[in-house]
């Protein structure tokens, strides 16, 4: 006897409900305490159930389960899913090629070779001795204890989505500042992007690319690390000074010479603060990409996990740590040489 | 002054707001900037301008905070498009330009130099002089070929051409930064931030120039050197300036024709001695009831044009200003002077015109003709 079957007689609806009795799938809670390891247990332990589906469903077999709506969204997903897959795929290919290919660049080249060209990049980038001999400590520390074809595997996939998301995300950006309506409507899905939690972005692209494929952790980690690179471009440009914009009209500039030439110099330090931060989001998501077959030392960590191997996950561990800290002195040595040039007063 | 005025502004509103035009007749019926404010939330920023502007004079725009003078210059080159009313240069009405001829008729018909400087500021003093000539050398022409357009798209980096650099340099060194030329603007003090802004309308070539307040960030001595600066130029270049201020003195060393702003409309305009003896209304009045008259009107606006007689203690010059009569007469007001201009006489003048003239005179009932 459920709770709501009073309701349902006295709407004089039992017919309607008793029209057919068909076994749906389990409810919530069976899912749940599946979930736990548990038996369910079908004590009723609540005097007045919430109306929920499930709850209503006990009274009248016409109304859904949580789970048949679940099961919906699946279905509905599917059947978009062959038509997605047509379109995203051929596009999405070339960022497969370019994981492979970088991965395969950095893991067949020689030590000796890969550490003094990251070492004259980061040279090149920073212009600080400091970062550099830093960055050469860590590597040679990295080797050192057998991490190094890991660790530059965490790189190459860094090096290649930092690319990418640079590459799409400040025009974005520059889109965005030009035009309110965009802004408008890109701000949500940003927002959105940041705030779904990194396993969520996983789930329906198992669906749509098979695991063994790089692009699906490639579009996972620029999905989730492209966010600050756009929103910073926008606001830098928007922060442009207008005294300054004005003069630039004033002196005949077209919209291009403006933007070349003004306004993405100025937004310049903007736009590497975007950056900085990106690397360091795509960091964070190499790890939990390893779950997709992602290679690095996020597979290490995972291992260690998965194993109960506590020193295996710990190094690991410690070694993403040591390239977060690289990558970030490294790109705010870049950020400061260009602060330095944009100074004002 | 039988020249062809090189800027006209002919009937010139300007209504700040989501519907300008619908405001329009609310104005015309005589609809104050108060009114339209509190009753219909637009702003009046100008109403009614009509301003000839003469080729190789200053004409300067003055007026307090608020009053539409930004608003104004910003007209000339389009920076803001007015409501009703037409901007003839030459002749001929800019309204009537498409996108490409008006940054065309920017960058090689007028200059601006700003109030906050706006120099780039990641560019050294030498690439901010150049800027003009850059900007010409790399807009994208329709009689070039594509692929010279496109050698331009790559071009912006803000590399000086020899040509321009040398045309910089020249400028740079004429205002007196020689030897900055490599320098940033933030390493350079604000007198010397504005040089490069004077020198980067210079390096334009251009024959109107834009002043928006530029002198106003200034402390009173460099403001005072500056305004030699532009005076001096000014002699040797004979461009057509128009100048922005709202500080009096400033107008009456600069201008050679004036215009006074309140509230959008113009008070009174002309030659600024005249304004000076003549107000039109008791705002003006205020204006100039603080003014040092002595040191700022001259013999030719106050003396008697025929000579009526010829008993003179000595001969003075048109251009002489009062306070160097005083100090010649030694204070003695029975005197009277013969009044020469380019060696020739031209009039007379009693002390005592001349003491009377000293006295700020109320707007009385008749209106001075200006
Ligand atoms: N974009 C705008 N939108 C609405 N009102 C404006 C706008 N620009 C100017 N105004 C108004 O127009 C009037 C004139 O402004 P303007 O900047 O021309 O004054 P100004 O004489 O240059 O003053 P200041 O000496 O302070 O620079 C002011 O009342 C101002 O509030
Ligand atoms: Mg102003």
């Amino acid at each position: 006897m459920a709770f709501y079957d009073g309701v349902f007689d006295a709407l004089g609806l039992r017919e309607w409900c008793d029209g057919t009795s068909a076994e749906g799938p389990m409810t919530m809670e069976q899912l749940l305490a599946q979930a736990r390891g548990e038996e369910s247990t079908a004590v009723e332990t609540e005097l007045v159930p919430f109306p929920s589906l499930d709850n209503l469903h006990a009274a009248c077999g016409e109304i859904p389960r949580t789970r048949e709506m679940t099961s919906g969204v699946e279905n509905l997903f599917l059947s978009v899913k062959d038509g997605l897959k047509l379109v995203l795929d051929p596009l999405t290919q070339p960022l497969s090629w370019m994981l492979e290919g970088t991965l395969y660049v950095f893991t067949a080249a020689p030590w000796w070779l890969v550490i003094p060209v990251l070492l004259w990049l980061t040279w090149y980038v920073s212009r600080s001795r400091g970062v550099t001999v830093f960055v050469a400590f860590s590597f040679f520390f990295l080797a050192f204890i057998d991490h190094y074809d890991a660790a530059i595997q965490t790189l190459a996939i860094i090096f290649v989505c930092t690319g990418l998301c640079v590459l799409f995300g400040v025009p974005v950006g520059i889109l965005m500042s030009k035009n309110n309506t965009v802004q408008r409507m890109i701000i949500p899905v940003l927002d959105l992007l940041q705030t779904l939690p990194s396993f969520v972005y996983l789930i329906p692209l198992i669906f749509l690319f098979s695991v063994t494929e790089p692009k699906l952790y490639g579009i996972a980690i620029i999905l989730y690390a492209i966010v600050p690179v756009i929103r910073l471009t926008d606001l830098g440009i928007r922060l442009v000074d207008k005294d300054v914009i004005e003069a630039a009209n004033a002196f005949g500039m077209s919209g291009r010479q403006k933007l070349f030439g003004v306004e993405i110099p100025l937004a310049l330090p903007n736009i590497m603060a975007g950056v900085n931060q990106t690397i360091m989001m795509s960091l964070a998501m190499v790890v939990i990409a390893s779950l997709v077959s992602a290679p690095g030392l996020g597979v290490l960590v995972l291992r260690g996990i998965r194993n109960l191997e506590l020193g295996v996950g710990l190094v690991a561990g410690l070694g993403i740590v040591l390239l977060a800290v690289i990558l970030d002195r490294a790109s705010k040595a870049a950020l400061a040489r260009v602060n330095a040039i944009h100074e004002t007063h | 002054m039988t020249e062809l005025p090189k800027v006209r502004i002919r009937g010139l509103y300007k209504i700040f707001g989501e519907t300008p035009e619908a405001m329009m007749p609310h104005v015309l019926a005589g609809m104050t900037k108060a009114e339209l404010l509190a009753g219909h939330n637009h702003v009046l920023g100008l109403q009614d301008i009509n301003v000839d502007i003469q080729p190789g004079e200053i004409t300067v725009v003055m007026g307090l905070s608020g009053s539409g003078k930004s608003t104004l210059i910003r007209h000339l080159n389009r920076l803001i498009e007015p409501t009703v009313g037409e901007i003839l240069l030459d002749g001929e009405d800019i309204m009537g330009l498409s996108q490409d001829e008006l940054c065309r008729m920017r960058q090689t018909k007028m200059s601006m130099v700003f109030q906050k400087f706006a120099l780039l500021p990641h560019r050294t003093v030498l690439q901010n002089a150049a800027m003009a000539l850059e900007i010409r050398g790399t807009s994208l022409l329709p009689h070039k070929t594509v692929l010279e357009n496109a050698m331009l798209v790559l071009k912006v980096s803000g590399h000086c051409g020899p040509e321009s650099e040398a045309e910089a340099r020249k400028w740079l060194a004429r205002v007196g930064l020689e030897g900055f030329e490599d320098k940033y603007p933030h390493q350079l003090s604000g007198g010397m931030q504005q040089r490069v802004g004077i020198a980067r309308a210079l390096t334009s070539n251009s024959d109107i120039m834009l002043m928006d307040e530029a002198f106003s960030a200034l402390d009173p001595l460099i403001r005072t050197d500056m305004q030699d600066l532009l005076l001096e130029l000014q002699v040797e270049l004979k461009k057509t300036i128009v100048f922005i201020t709202h500080d009096l003195d400033e107008a009456l060393k600069l201008a050679d024709h004036l215009v006074i702003l309140k509230d959008g409309a113009i008070v009174q305009q002309g030659e600024p001695q005249q304004i000076l003896l003549n107000p039109a209304d008791p705002y003006i009045e205020d204006f100039v009831s603080d003014i040092n008259r002595a040191r700022v009107l001259r013999v030719r606006s106050i003396m008697d044009n025929e000579i009526t007689q010829n008993d003179f203690a000595q001969d003075l010059d048109a251009e002489d200003t009062l306070e160097s009569v005083i100090a010649i007469s030694g204070g003695d007001t029975r005197q009277s002077y013969r009044v020469l201009k380019d060696g020739q006489p031209v009039g007379q003048l009693d002390m005592k015109d001349l003491v009377k003239a000293l006295v700020p005179r109320a707007a009385s009932g008749e209106r001075p003709v200006v």
